[in-house]
């Protein structure tokens, strides 16, 4: 595998769901079937060792994004391949199910995401159980407690079961289990938004640390931009679906293209910034059931012409703006 | 897997709030006492009891159509009185009740294990799989139990003949009502897989290539196991009534081996005749237990039922 | 500033269990003046919404205060009965929760609950509240107020939602606003459009208004004073520019270096050791000294009581005379 490939790859994803009424109501109301195109024609590569962020606000498609990276939800289309291994080709089925325990996922909601009636060491110990990567008893409990310390908790924790402990210690069992299969990408979805400021920086900084340590490969969605700023060396900003912007950390923010980046970095609450004037922001999120045609940011953008209103925008050099595209934006 | 399984368990069950709710409520304390009761006496039956009402050989028609012992021709040591073939009533409550609960229990665990593995699969598999069983669970709703009890029950008759030995009667009305309560079971456990398919740590197992299968049995099922316990309370409650009903009837246990339903229906050729104490006791013993029963499972309903609370 | 509002005083909560009672708030003070916007920060569990819950006679039982007064523009209201402090609400206290659909009836259009919460509360005649209804949702910016004052909740986006739900609890003129996580389940750029709105509002009517969030960046925007919480207590409370850029409060001061920014970039967070401890082990003394870098004895045996630090007032043993930050 030469350097110069990228670690993960995805190319042209698409994924719509069908949200059509009924077959009854449709029939008797003579209604269309209708789909919702939560994920349209997204690409991004992404380097081994860097982190990079999906940010975008709810209806993004940066979840799903997420779901079909690591294999949980089937694409409709496009391709996604980590490490040069396709996770959509059934012909690639045998390599991906080795591939399977090196690509991993921190939830959301630390209180949902482990199996309540079961003891800490069990759920840390399921993956290295189920990919048969340790033999013996004691060898696993020796790694599992090897596991709990490395994120900061101690190897009698495991006696415990999950409601013993707080948000943020739950979401520290989450990694030690996302870790147990010796994991070399982790797809992270909102790993801190079910948490409290003070727990979400001891995360981050554990997310730190272990990349740094063991040359993890981080997919970090989040809606907070600040956490994205704080986490990512590349950027991706979502907008209905699509991606509007893609770039360093620095530049995004410091010198963001799209409009619609503009807008959500203006509107952003932020402690640095008490009492500033700002442009302000109109409208909301669309239906994505029936999202605008051309630039879907078109309705509330103030760069929109006649092209932006008909002609979808193509990603050209990391932007996804006529208006960027016809130096309208200066 | 072995070390899901707690050895503290009790340490654990004093310290819930089950415990807590359990120690609160006097009709659950009633009604597990009565059950406990009820439950012991049958166990003990073959034992405690003066004579083996199934055994011809043990009656003495001499003894025959005695009151019970408080009343003034009532004789030692009948101390609920003899029916007209001179068979202690005490004794036949007892077996009675010993042939009721093995068959409510016997049918829970039909009905529970056809409608938690019909329930399961529904709920996960999705599709026209589901949408078959459910529409077979809602056409069965429309229908009371005790009806496909009786056609079950009649269906196998006419199949088998009428000279079913008791044991093979005991199994047939065990099917009957497995065949008639499994809907509940299976709309509940359906239901409370979609919800528990869709949290996290059902994906997490699947991001490490469990089988659906393996996912079913290691994670969904123990989550669900709350209101399937509920359900199996009251509809034991519920199946020993239902047997009773169909014994009643004619249709259950024949009179050589009689459950608590079959002591009712011959005990009330008497009540004209002036011999209460032989339908009295057995309807007695069976409002008792179906009562105590129906308070734990009302209890527990309430108790692991967060919106109740 | 004139006398305030609000004014609450030694304010404790109680909650019954059946492990005793627990204080879910223990000794809070505090006041709001008029057209002022206080922010109520916090962890979960420091005891923010408890304390707006207990302002507006809103607590869930077995809660129940448990001591203190609270007294609206001079009077008390702690100790009304539930029927003078239902009147209270809606009239003299408005309320703006985190769902607007919890607030909005789905069945009603908006308009109607709109000329209820104003008709009781105001003398105005039918078609002089509804004149009333439509200049407040103009007044709040919501578009073709004549036309969508006759929709339904659900015809409205989540943003306008919350826009409907700020003209209920303005409707009747009240001298106090409690909000509690008004933003929170809206999308960032929906947010900033509230936060302007509820503060431009506030300005305009001269409102009293008490913003309870978890989220530093809101208050950082909206408000002009704010209070820290820590389990049950507030450690500090001042000037939002004081209390952001120079707390003084060991706890205050690793909750703002743990949130990230967008101006500061990559580098390590602060962090705090620890979580906040729960409602049944609430630590002796002073109740953040087991996650404190400066803690010392007293601290662990004698409760601190807030007393002035510059502008702010600070509930630190670090601020007794000698300062040893």
């Amino acid at each position: 595998m030469s350097a110069n490939t990228p670690y993960v790859q995805v190319s042209d994803l698409r994924r719509s769901f069908d949200v059509s009424k009924p077959w009854l109501d449709r029939v008797i109301e003579r209604l269309p079937r209708q789909s919702l195109k939560a994920v349209d024609g997204v690409s991004f590569a992404i380097a081994r060792g860097e982190t990079f962020a999906l940010v975008g606000e709810s209806g993004s498609g940066k979840s799903t994004v997420a779901r079909m990276v690591v294999g949980l939800l089937p694409p409709s289309g496009g391709e996604v391949s980590i490490d040069g291994i396709s996770m959509v080709d059934p012909r690639q089925e045998a390599a991906r199910r080795r591939l399977r325990a090196r690509i991993q996922m921190v939830f959301q909601d630390p209180y949902a995401s482990m199996n309540p009636r079961w003891r800490v060491a069990a759920i840390v110990a399921e993956p290295i159980r189920a990919f048969g990567l340790i033999e013996g008893e004691a060898a696993i409990r020796a790694r599992v407690g090897e596991l709990l310390g490395l994120v900061g908790l101690h190897a009698d924790d495991g006696r415990k079961y999950p409601h013993e402990f707080s948000g943020g210690q739950r979401q520290r069992i989450a990694i030690a289990r996302a870790l147990a299969s010796q994991a070399e990408f982790l797809v992270a979805d909102e790993p801190t938004s079910a948490l409290d400021v003070s727990v979400q920086a001891q995360i981050l900084n554990l997310m730190r640390d272990l990349q740094d340590r063991l040359g993890l490969t981080y997919l970090f969605i989040s809606h907070n931009l600040a956490v994205v700023r704080h986490m990512a060396s590349r950027v991706g900003v979502m907008y209905l679906g699509r991606l509007v912007e893609i770039g360093g950390g620095r530049e995004i923010f410091v010198n963001p293209r799209h409009p619609y980046t503009r807008m959500l970095l203006d509107a952003v609450p932020d402690l640095g910034r008490i009492g500033r004037a700002r442009i302000p922001v109109s409208g909301e999120i669309p239906n994505p059931i029936d999202p605008p045609p051309g630039c879907t940011f078109n309705p509330r953008c103030p760069l929109a012409n006649e092209r932006c209103r008909r002609e979808v925008p193509r990603l050209l050099d990391g932007v996804a703006c006529h208006a960027a595209e016809e130096g309208r934006d200066r | 897997m072995s070390e899901a399984i707690a050895p503290s368990r009790l340490g654990r069950f004093l310290g819930s709030d089950l415990w807590a709710s359990f120690k609160r409520s006097k009709t659950a304390m009633i009604g597990l006492a009565v059950t406990l009761l009820l439950f012991g006496l049958a166990f003990a039956a073959p034992w405690i009891s003066l004579q083996n009402p199934y055994d011809p050989a043990q009656l003495e028609l001499i003894n025959s159509n005695l009151p019970p012992l408080w009343s003034p021709e009532g004789q030692a040591p009948f101390l609920l009185g003899t029916d007209d073939q001179g068979r202690d009533v005490l004794s036949a409550v007892l077996y009675g009740l010993r042939l009721s609960l093995i068959i409510g229990i016997l049918g829970v665990a039909v009905s529970g294990t056809l409608g938690i593995a019909l329930g399961l699969v529904a709920g996960y598999v999705g599709g026209a799989l589901d949408t078959l069983i459910m529409r077979v669970a809602d056409v069965q709703l429309t229908f009371p139990a005790i009806l496909i009890a009786l056609v079950v029950d009649g269906v196998a008759k006419a199949a088998f003949g009428g000279g079913l030995d008791p044991k093979a009667t005991i199994l047939l009305i065990v099917v009957s009502i497995g065949l008639s309560f499994w809907v509940q079971y299976a709309r509940t456990v359906r239901s409370s897989v979609m919800v528990e398919t869709g949290k996290d740590y059902v994906q997490a197992a699947r991001l490490i290539g469990l089988s659906s299968p393996v996912i079913m049995v290691r994670h969904v099922l123990p989550n669900v196991t709350g209101p399937v316990f509920v359900i199996a309370t009251i509809n034991l409650a519920l199946a020993i009534i239902t047997e009773a009903t169909l014994s009643f009837l004619g249709t259950g246990l024949p009179e050589t081996m009689p459950s608590l339903g079959t002591l009712i229906r011959t005990g009330n050729r008497f009540l004209f005749s002036g011999e209460w104490w032989v339908v009295a006791f057995p309807g007695l013993a069976l409002a008792g237990l179906v009562i105590a029963i129906n308070l734990l499972g009302d209890w527990l309903r309430d108790a692991l039922n967060p919106k109740l609370q | 500033m004139s006398a305030p509002i609000l004014s609450v005083r030694d304010l404790a909560v109680a909650f019954e269990t059946r492990r005793g009672a627990l204080k879910a708030i223990d000794g809070v003070s505090f006041d709001i003046g008029q057209g002022e916007i206080l922010g109520v920060v916090g962890e979960s569990g420091a005891g923010k919404s408890v304390t707006g819950a207990a302002v507006i006679g809103l607590l869930d039982p077995p809660g129940r205060i448990a001591g203190g007064e609270i007294r609206l523009a001079g009077e008390r209201i702690d100790d009304l009965p539930p029927e003078a402090m239902r009147r209270l609400r809606g009239r003299r206290i408005g309320m703006i929760f985190q769902d607007p659909l919890t607030s909005l009836d789905p069945l009603y259009r908006v308009g109607d609950q709109l000329v209820e919460t104003i008709r009781t509360h105001t003398a105005l005649s039918g078609r002089a509240a509804r004149a009333r209804a439509i200049d407040l949702l103009a007044e709040v910016g919501i578009p073709a107020p004549e036309r969508r004052i006759d929709g339904y909740p659900h015809e409205f986006s989540g943003g306008m939602r919350q826009r409907v739900v700020i003209a209920l609890a303005l409707a009747a003129e009240p001298e106090l606003v409690i909000a509690d996580e008004p933003t929170t389940a809206l999308d960032v750029s929906v947010q900033a459009q509230v936060i302007a709105l509820l503060k431009r509002l506030c300005r305009d009517h001269g409102t009293a208004v008490m913003l309870v969030t978890h989220d530093m960046g809101v208050i950082a925007e909206a408000a002009d004073r704010v209070a820290v919480m820590y389990s049950g207590r507030i450690a500090e409370i001042g000037p939002v520019e004081a209390v952001v850029h120079a707390p003084r409060h060991p706890y205050a001061r690793g909750l703002m270096g743990a949130i990230p920014t967008l101006t500061q970039g990559e580098g390590r967070l602060a962090q705090i050791p620890g979580a906040m401890p729960r409602l049944t082990a609430i630590p002796p003394g002073c109740a953040f000294h087991p996650r404190c870098e400066h803690a010392f004895d007293r601290c662990r045996t004698e409760r601190p009581e807030p007393r002035a630090v510059g502008p702010s007032a600070v509930a630190c043993h670090l601020y007794d005379g000698e300062a040893v930050a």
